[in-house]
């Protein structure tokens, strides 16, 4: 009798060890966490005025060490690249969906669309007349608007490139196209409006094979170019600091194609002083000044599962600016959207 | 009294030896659960690995592995282990839909080159509108070569016409690559440029193989899943390099999900194998893929050497209504045998 016993024991005992092995295995597979929402975290570090910034087709606000989330309708688009209209407490921001998207302006406070500034999804069902429209930056003026907005075109061509127009928040966001992008490069993007109705941009070029991009600026439509950086230094994502003297952009050049460096450079009118490499070999993007101007925010990964977290520069402008400091944990900023900052 | 009696009577007949064995039958018995339950844990994995693994090519029309220094390359060094040899793959990707009445085109050829003592790898983007005789027989763009004979006839091109040696395929299809991104949990790119594109192929679902979608990849460093992925590296219509610029973001793609791969340990093969099963094969035996991921997290980034054809390597025509790339084989043999040894 105790023999089968001690038999039934042993075999249950073996089949309890194949399944603590099973779930050994099981226990040791790579978990990549999903990233939190905003509103579940704290920022480790209390930044200055209010921040807009995008995660996952939403748009949310940070202030006082305080996630909001704005609660944008997702059946519109993937919500994305907030930018404050200075002077109010308004933000516009890009509705994305599979093909086309538009530009919406949104009371900042409680996330209330007020206008539908774009319509970019015309009457006609040939997809390939749709556009595009992305980065919208609101000049000092809380009016004056610039986009990179893909037109014109026949939508019978492959040819489709970003040119920057300019327009206003009070009529339509692009009326006026300011540049003229060279072709199928993917064009002229992430414009800036500066003081004195200058215009500031990333112009992306094709040259003996190689894909760069060069920091412009105009100060007329279709007029001039002035070159702030060099090919080499294949610099976009530009940031003018509040006071206009300082400019944080990403640069690739000698980074190789996996990584990004953020560097400053003072700015005076169209001459850029020399550039200081702040953050180097990182995978860098999305610089934003703080609207008192005490330092620079940027998006990058934290850790292996390679989400975009808030990075926080004290003194960016200064000569010796403090070290980096890890803002968020956990989450998951699209990295296409720089923060928006407001007072 | 009795109970002693009957102990001593089972000392007797549970002897020494025969407790020796019964403890070495109860260890073996853990031995087995404990390998059973492994089993369990990894039988879809194994499975999946025998069905994508070994897959036979036809090598006696192929051209017979290089031996010592070609063209003072170190190659095959008789001294050398076996695991120590450089070695070279040729990496195809393709639609796997079969969309046109079954011919299935290769999206990308790379072909690699793996040096594992030196942890060094090259990676030569072949065009894929290259026209060049095909071992099916006729001149057609490379591309048509895996749909005239899949990877026999794609590998046997490469070899007669680049004049190398190719030691193993391996091939993955659209979907794969977006199942396996997915799982890696996505991975980090610094999207070279804006890739926009009016007619990019909508076939990932549904039934008509002439459907088109809009694609807009914004430029700069972001996290993308599978789906961005693969409109990133597959995208070409607007990019002025066409194919090339495609063969430069499918290397930067190839490389990011290395980086990410290399967080994986064994226990994450079941649902690695689980979303290649359909979309991945090889004539590489198991031992093979085995001792390569090791390899592949060992290689440091700045050892990875990217080449690509552009022109003059290669000039632009028109035959038969289709546009084609005629190779300079004058410039290109010289320049590929740099790195991958000549027969």
């Amino acid at each position: 009798m105790r023999r089968p016993l001690a038999l039934i024991v042993l075999l249950a005992l073996m089949a309890a060890f194949a399944f603590g092995v099973n779930r050994f295995f099981a226990a040791r597979k790579t978990t990549i966490a999903s990233a939190a929402a905003p509103t579940e975290v704290h920022p480790e570090v209390a930044l200055p005025g209010t921040l807009y910034l995008a995660q996952r087709g939403d748009i949310y606000r940070l202030r006082s060490g305080t996630f909001t989330d704005l609660h944008l309708p997702a059946g519109i688009g993937t919500w994305m690249q907030p930018a404050v209209v200075p002077g109010t407490p308004d933000i516009v921001a890009v509705a994305r969906t599979a093909a086309y998207s538009d530009v919406y302006l949104i009371d900042g406070s409680n996330g209330k669309i007020l206008r539908q500034l774009s319509h970019n999804k015309t009457a006609t069902v040939t997809i390939q007349l749709w556009h595009w429209m992305f980065w919208p930056h609101v000049a000092a003026d809380g009016n004056t608007m610039v986009v990179s907005y893909d037109a014109p075109k026949s939508g019978q061509s492959y040819e489709i490139d970003f040119a920057v127009w300019q327009g206003s928040v009070s009529q339509k966001p692009a009326t006026q196209q300011w540049t003229q992008p060279y072709s199928f490069t993917g064009g002229d993007v992430q414009p800036l409006p500066l003081p004195g109705g200058r215009l500031l941009y990333a112009k992306y070029q094709i040259t003996g094979g190689n894909v760069f991009s060069q920091l412009a600026m105009q100060t007329n439509a279709l007029g001039d170019i002035v070159y702030l950086t060099s090919a080499a230094a294949d610099c976009a994502q530009p940031a003018v600091s509040p006071d206009g003297g300082t400019l944080a952009m990403i640069c690739a050049s000698g980074t190789g194609l996996q990584s990004t460096s953020l560097v400053v450079a003072p700015l005076q009118g169209t001459k850029l002083g020399t550039a200081h490499v702040v953050v180097a070999k990182c995978i860098c993007g999305a610089p934003a000044w703080s609207a008192d101007g005490s330092g620079l925010g940027y998006l990058a990964p934290a850790d292996a599962t390679g989400h975009f977290q808030l990075w926080w520069i004290a003194g960016a402008s200064t000569p010796r600016p403090a070290a980096p400091k890890q803002v968020t944990t956990g989450l998951d900023f699209d990295a296409t959207s720089p923060p928006a900052w407001a007072p | 009294m009795v109970s002693q009696r009957r102990r001593r009577a089972s000392a007797y007949r549970w002897g020494w030896g025969s407790r020796l064995l019964a403890a070495v039958l109860i260890a073996i018995g853990f031995a087995f659960s404990g390998a059973a339950g492994a089993l369990a844990y990894f039988f879809p994995a194994i499975v999946t690995a025998f069905q994508v693994t070994g897959h036979t090519i036809n090598r006696s029309a192929q051209s017979p592995p290089v031996q010592a220094g070609t063209q003072g390359l170190s190659t095959a060094d008789p001294s050398q282990a076996a695991s120590e040899r450089p070695f070279t793959v040729l990496l195809l990707g393709s639609d796997n839909d079969a969309k046109f009445g079954g011919t299935v085109l290769t999206q990308s050829m790379i072909l690699t080159r793996i040096n594992p003592a030196t942890k060094q790898v090259t990676m030569l983007s072949i065009a894929r509108d290259l026209y060049v005789p095909l071992s099916s027989g006729g001149t057609d763009k490379i591309d048509k070569a895996y749909s005239a004979g899949l990877a026999n006839a794609a590998v046997t091109t490469v070899e007669n016409n680049f004049h190398v040696h190719i030691d193993h395929y391996a091939w993955i299809g659209l979907l794969g690559l977006v199942k396996l991104i997915d799982k890696l949990g996505g991975i980090d790119v610094v999207a070279t440029h804006p890739v926009l594109d009016d007619f990019y192929p909508a076939d990932l679902s549904g039934n008509n193989p002439y459907l088109y979608q809009r694609v807009a990849v914004l430029p700069g460093p972001q996290h993308m899943g599978g789906i961005q992925a693969l409109e990133y590296v597959r995208s070409r219509h607007g990019d002025l390099r066409s194919d090339f610029g495609r063969s430069q973001r499918q290397q930067q793609v190839l490389l990011a999900i290395r980086t990410k791969a290399k967080l994986l340990g064994i226990s994450d093969l079941p649902d690695i194998s689980d979303a290649m099963a359909n979309d991945f094969n090889t004539d590489m035996s198991i031992t093979d893929v085995a001792s390569l991921l090791p390899l592949a997290s060992a290689v440091a980034l700045e050892n990875v050497h990217q080449v690509i054809l552009l022109p003059p390597y290669t000039s632009s025509a028109t035959i038969g209504n289709q546009d084609v790339l005629l190779p300079n084989w004058d410039l290109i043999l010289p320049e590929v045998h740099k790195y991958f040894p000549a027969t």
